[in-house]
């Protein structure tokens, strides 16, 4: 991990107020590993004072550029959405933890939701090399939120989408795809990032179902190294073993994720 | 070269620049990050007897210039870091303060006694200040009575510095720090968070979990900065100067304003080496301006 000086190489809207970044950082492309992260400073200047932590979309090793996906709901992700090519900027990388490889053969099933679809591109695209068989479902609020076909094609041989309105794909959660993909030739393993409640839902039918189940798990974040203790989740205290202690009550999604496995996680409110 | 050498209530240290409380967390995750032998010191995050599991998300936001945390002392407590956390922080080549807290005079003080055993601590930075946790529905150090009961029992079970860290939400923070000194501090710090809270117009809740939060980072540099200054007039002791300090300059303005050595706080959520740019700054100014003694700024403010 370092704080590596990364140049914008391009920056465009990919889907109404999603962005994909590509960034000329080799240091972190010949490290990251699916589901981890950067932390990148959109501004010098101090407003936005805070870095944005961003999933690891996609590399090219062999050009040194890894790309972000992001949606422009915030002051910082505003700032990035103009940020134009050329511009250098500090990205630390690459952080946490990855997605953890499903056993040999496995069937493997990768849920996104809306910002949380990015992890799940790179993974699917690694998954794939090693032949896996990856089927990805989509959920988006609309039409517009979708990401296109040529974004998602490399990271699953099945694309399956749903949107809250039915204005692509099937009409309703990308809950209701899992439902049916648990119910038919179940997966041997869930992969998943989304929206607490969609990874939840997720969560508990993997649980009903009995099908291992990691989540990448999304919190305000300030350091993304371990430092401030600000992105915290609760965990289930009976898995901690004799270690466990109140200390262990809440991880830090930045360094002990933010992949975990989605039972280890005490999703209550 | 300009010395930018301090001897800080007895401590030295080979410049004023150390990492805050509850920004560094324990050093280890810094390491591959910055270098800790060019820094005068680090603040570890408050030790507690107890562990302490911490408040509930969301403990973060960013506000215009800053931010409020409400992480609420998550720490793994006396005897995890007497055992496992202090190995590698004696490792370290730099001058370490571990920041204690309890909830009752006796708990400070035990902790206090307990840190005995460790050679090596630089200093205690008794932590009365922490606006996210209740103690008694208020913290220590908002009354002079309280504090400086803490800062005796601690002072009685230590021998080492004792730096009593003070809280702006106070009416007269000359008062309380005019309190701690007479009750033996060897040096104060200041300033820690402003409570702050931000609200989501949407759902009308809090954004925190806890409902309130400390404001920290340039934001509440000002503040400090006047704090400073007003507590280096009411008492004699060094003074640790902190609050929104990320470049050699905010630095240096503590220093004029009366601080002895300073503490680089949420800088290090944005900038994991902003200590030591801060100290590689001060070299600077103090070489361009020909200041041989960065101990000669100290208090220097003309007014």
């Amino acid at each position: 991990m370092i704080d590596e000086q990364v140049e914008v190489l391009a920056n465009d809207e990919v889907a109404e107020e999603f962005y994909m970044a590509r960034l000329q950082a080799p240091y972190i492309a010949a490290r990251a590993k699916p589901g981890q992260f950067v932390n990148i400073q959109v501004s010098t200047g101090g407003a936005p004072l805070l870095r944005i932590p961003l999933s690891v979309c996609a590399i090219d090793l062999d050009a040194g550029w890894i790309e972000v996906l992001y949606e422009n709901l915030g002051p910082k992700s505003e700032v990035l959405s103009r940020t134009g090519r050329g511009v250098s900027m500090a990205c630390l990388g690459p952080l946490g933890n990855g997605f953890a490889p499903p056993p040999a053969g496995a069937r493997t099933c990768l849920v996104g939701g809306g910002i949380g679809v990015p992890p799940m591109l790179y993974w699917g695209s690694v998954l794939q090399r090693q032949n896996y068989p990856v089927t990805l479902l989509v959920g988006a609020r609309n039409k517009g939120k979708h990401l296109p076909d040529e974004l998602l094609a490399p990271a699953a041989s099945v694309v399956r989408r749903a949107s809250d309105d039915g204005s692509l794909g099937q009409a309703g959660l990308v809950t209701d795809l899992l439902q049916e993909e648990l119910a038919g030739d179940a997966p041997h393993a869930v992969y998943c990032c989304g929206p607490h409640g969609m990874m939840r839902a997720v969560a508990a039918l993997c649980r009903e179902s009995a099908v291992p189940c990691q989540v990448s798990l999304e919190e305000y974040m300030a350091c993304g190294i371990g430092i401030c203790v600000g992105c915290a989740v609760e965990l289930q205290q009976d898995e901690q073993g004799a270690a466990g202690s109140d200390y262990t009550r809440y991880g830090r999604i930045c360094v002990d994720g933010p992949v975990f496995d989605a039972r280890r996680v005490k999703w209550e409110d | 070269m300009a010395d930018l050498k301090v001897d800080f209530a007895g401590v030295p240290l080979q410049n004023p620049v150390l990492l805050a409380s509850g920004t560094c967390n324990y050093g280890q995750e810094l390491l591959p990050l910055t270098d800790f032998s060019r820094l005068g010191g680090l603040v570890t995050k408050t030790i507690t007897p107890e562990p302490r599991g911490g408040n509930p998300p969301q403990r973060i936001i960013e506000t215009a210039g800053g931010m409020l945390n409400a992480i609420g002392l998550q720490n793994p407590g006396l005897e995890d870091f007497v055992g496992e956390k202090w190995a590698f922080l004696a490792g370290l080549q730099t001058q370490v303060v571990v920041n204690i807290a309890g909830f009752s005079v006796d708990e400070f003080a035990l902790t206090a006694a307990r840190l005995e055993e460790l050679p090596g601590i630089a200093a205690l930075e008794v932590n009365i200040s922490c606006p996210n946790v209740e103690a008694g529905g208020d913290n220590f150090a908002t009354r002079p009575e309280t504090a400086a009961a803490v800062i005796a029992a601690v002072k009685r079970n230590s021998r080492r510095p004792i730096i009593a860290k003070l809280t702006p939400n106070v009416t007269d923070i000359t008062e309380i720090a005019r309190a701690v000194v007479d009750a033996g501090a060897d040096a104060v710090s200041l300033i820690n968070t402003l409570v702050g809270m931000a609200i989501d117009v949407n759902s009308q809740r809090p954004i925190l979990g806890n409902i309130t939060g400390g404001l920290s980072g340039p934001a509440v540099k000002p503040v400090a900065l006047a704090m400073v200054w007003k507590v280096a007039q009411a008492v004699s002791v060094p003074i640790m100067g902190i609050g929104g300090i990320a470049t050699a300059r905010d630095a240096l303005e503590f220093i004029i304003a009366g601080a002895s050595a300073v503490q680089v706080g949420t800088a290090n959520f944005v900038n994991p080496n902003a200590g030591v740019e801060v100290v590689d700054g001060i070299q600077a100014h103090c070489d361009e301006h020909g200041i041989d003694q960065l101990a000669s700024l100290v208090g220097s403010l003309q007014t």
